[in-house]
């Protein structure tokens, strides 16, 4: 969308801005807190030793932690129950597939059993929270109200059928429902899980270069610098000195990648001059052993300046901390005062961990401000949302080319193209997990992902759990890159579901 | 009236046999008339999404691609305890699938008593629209075998006047 309007020169009306912003946030709030408790939580959780904590205890400590009200010795009583008739209903089944009494497993059994009861909640309260994506998207995910030059919901306050007084009332309502769950469960729960993980904050630094592209524009105009979380570049984990990000430098190398290049393996290209001819030069699969001196990956290999970057909240909240982001700071600082730890340990596993949490909790603060900022337009009288003046291609220019960026959930996202006679001549995409996940390039530097892993110690090889935590703390969309991989390998029940 | 029962095909028709669940339901929706207990649900790929839409139910029956470790176009019937529901690391949050959504229903409570899962053994799951031969060939099978456990329950499908 973005990449259409700033190639035909568009600006969007602003309230299909404040709208985008709003789809944008909460889509970090939810994506975010359902990584946290759905995924990457039973890396740090160990389920079954939950079965053995004390009701009592585990109250205390949850009360400890926030004034939620779900934190009674009776509720945490009742969960302990189901979750002791879950296990001993008919087979061990249930919590067989994972790697529960790990020794890496450092959480007292009340801890375990209180992060089991809100991954529970999570899952009741994002069914609530995500009808704000639906209610402004249509449907949920993969919204449908995006178009070049606007939104296609229409705001009326005289009309039922329209975002009005009434709808924005109910999101105002979901949106409080959000933040509560973050400011009172979520940071509460990431802090005292990471008390006990604190050797993480010296694994899974990755490559120490960040880019961020920037996202929550204040102006209606494509790829505007007036923007909430700022754009910029932090090399050498130098928070010092913030970059300005420069498209022009960005390319991808295939050099490792399962594709081939008009001009040999070895080049460079701007995704303007992109090319996506896939040629697999790997191993028939299944296979045991991929080398990686060869091809060896599906994604390509994207640089800026010829550097790996690593993209996502981390570089969002390290961007917006070094350019001297108020809230940002206040909340990082808050993090590491209590964590006891220094900014260095922002470079790690750890720290990406807390960096999504940070930017889950500023974001949803800011979901009343955008909602308060269309109730003041609509006051205005200013019901605009969509610009049709370049709607008909005989409006376009002969040939144009565009980019446009966005910060999704996972990081960087961005989408190159060329119009040529009313057609698309070109469309590439360079999207997060793209960056994070990038095999080496022709110099042979690795990716974050590769970087990360380097050195991080593992217990027990067959169970490679720490593995997993650094993986999962960029929060891989791994589902187009690898398939269906069973990443376990291991034979637990005779019947996968596929 | 009888007691609820959704039937929900689930997979990614973008991920050639994986979709057939979802085939299967369409077919369904077109062929027959439903009654009113009786709810279609296109379970795609929502994951947990899709607790919110069984709960309520008395009964599930789920359409899906199942590595029964058979020739491709296998059919095959699990009931209950005999369908995998287990919490399992993943890489993605995209991989969650029926397992983890099962047990996370049984965790919360909101699972219906009588799960069915009716599957099939796909023949390939890489990308791409549209089912191997195979498949396709065994898709009236297991219409035939949705209608039989519906009717088992109490519940029968008319074919739609424009049949």
């Amino acid at each position: 969308m973005r990449a259409v309007e700033n190639a035909l020169d568009i600006t969007i009306p602003d309230n299909a801005r404040i709208i985008r912003n709003l789809i944008t946030g909460i889509q970090y709030v939810q994506d975010h807190v359902i990584h946290f408790y759905h995924l990457h939580a039973l890396d740090w959780v160990d389920i079954v030793s939950a079965l053995s904590a004390d009701p009592a205890k585990t109250a205390s400590l949850a009360q400890s932690l926030s004034d939620w009200p779900e934190s009674s010795v009776t509720y945490f009583k009742g969960m302990q129950e189901k979750l002791k008739a879950f296990v001993e209903r008919g087979q061990l089944g249930p919590f067989s597939n994972a790697y529960w009494g790990h020794p890496a497993y450092k959480l007292p059994p009340e801890a375990n059993l209180m992060a089991v009861a809100h991954y529970l909640e999570a899952l009741d309260w994002q069914r609530d929270v995500i009808r704000i994506q639906a209610l402004l998207g249509a449907k949920n995910p993969h919204a449908q109200t995006y178009l070049v030059g606007g939104m296609a919901i229409p705001v009326d306050p005289n009309s039922q059928n329209a975002l009005n007084a009434g709808s924005i009332a109910f999101i105002s309502g979901l949106a409080k429902k959000a933040h509560e769950f973050v400011e009172k469960v979520y940071i509460p729960d990431l802090l005292a899980v990471a008390s006990f993980y604190k050797e993480w904050a010296a694994y899974g630094e990755g490559v120490g270069n960040f880019l961020v592209y920037g996202e929550f524009p204040k102006d209606n105009i494509s790829n505007t610098d007036n923007l909430w979380l700022p754009r910029g570049i932090i090399l050498n984990k130098d928070l010092g000195t913030v970059h300005p990000v420069d498209h022009n430098k960005i390319t991808e190398y295939v050099t490792h990648s399962w594709y081939e290049y008009p001009d040999g393996d070895n080049s460079a290209r701007h995704p303007w001059d992109g090319v996506t001819d896939y040629k697999y030069t790997g191993p028939k699969p299944p296979y045991k052993f991929l080398d990686t001196d060869n091809k060896y990956s599906w994604l390509k290999a994207p640089r800026y300046d010829d550097k790996p970057m690593e993209v996502g909240p981390l570089a969002r909240m390290l961007v917006a901390y070094a350019s001297g982001h108020k809230r940002v700071q206040e909340v990082v600082n808050h993090v590491l005062k209590t964590l006891g730890v220094g900014p260095e340990a922002l470079f790690s596993t750890l720290g990406r961990v807390a960096a999504r949490g940070v930017e889950t909790l500023v974001t949803a603060e800011m979901l009343p401000v955008w909602l308060d900022e269309l109730t003041a337009n609509m006051k205005k009288g200013d019901f605009r949302i969509h610009n049709g003046e370049k709607w008909d291609p005989s409006t376009w220019p002969k040939e144009a080319r565009g980019y446009g960026w966005q910060e999704a959930p996972r990081g960087a996202l961005g989408h190159w193209l060329k119009i040529k006679d009313g057609h698309i001549a070109n469309y590439q995409c360079v999207v997060p997990s793209t960056w994070n996940g990038s095999p080496r390039d022709a110099k042979g530097q690795r990716g974050p992902y590769e970087a990360a892993l380097r050195g991080t110690p593992v217990a027990n090889p067959e169970q490679p759990l720490e593995i997993l935590r650094t993986v999962h703390s960029f929060d891989p969309c791994m589902a187009c890159a690898v398939h269906v991989v069973d990443p376990d390998g291991r034979e637990v029940t005779r019947i996968k579901v596929v | 009236m009888g007691v609820e029962i959704a039937v929900v095909g689930i997979g990614n028709i973008l991920l050639s046999d994986d979709g057939v669940g979802v085939l299967v339901l369409n077919k369904l929706k077109g062929r027959y008339e439903l009654p009113g207990n009786v709810e279609l649900i296109d379970g795609g790929t929502m994951g947990l999404d899709l607790l919110p839409f069984i709960e309520g139910k008395e009964r599930v029956i789920f359409i899906d691609a199942v590595d029964f470790k058979a020739e491709p176009g296998t059919i095959g019937e699990l009931n209950n305890s005999e369908i995998p529901h287990y919490f399992s690391s993943k890489l993605s949050v995209h991989q969650i699938a029926l397992p983890d959504m099962i047990a996370a229903g049984q965790l919360l409570g909101t699972m219906p008593e009588e799960m069915c899962l009716i599957g099939i053994q796909p023949r390939t799951i890489e990308t791409g629209y549209g089912l191997s031969p195979e498949i396709e060939g065994q898709v009236d099978g297991l219409i035939e075998k949705v209608i039989n456990k519906l009717s088992g329950w109490g519940a029968t499908l008319e074919l739609s006047i424009d049949n």
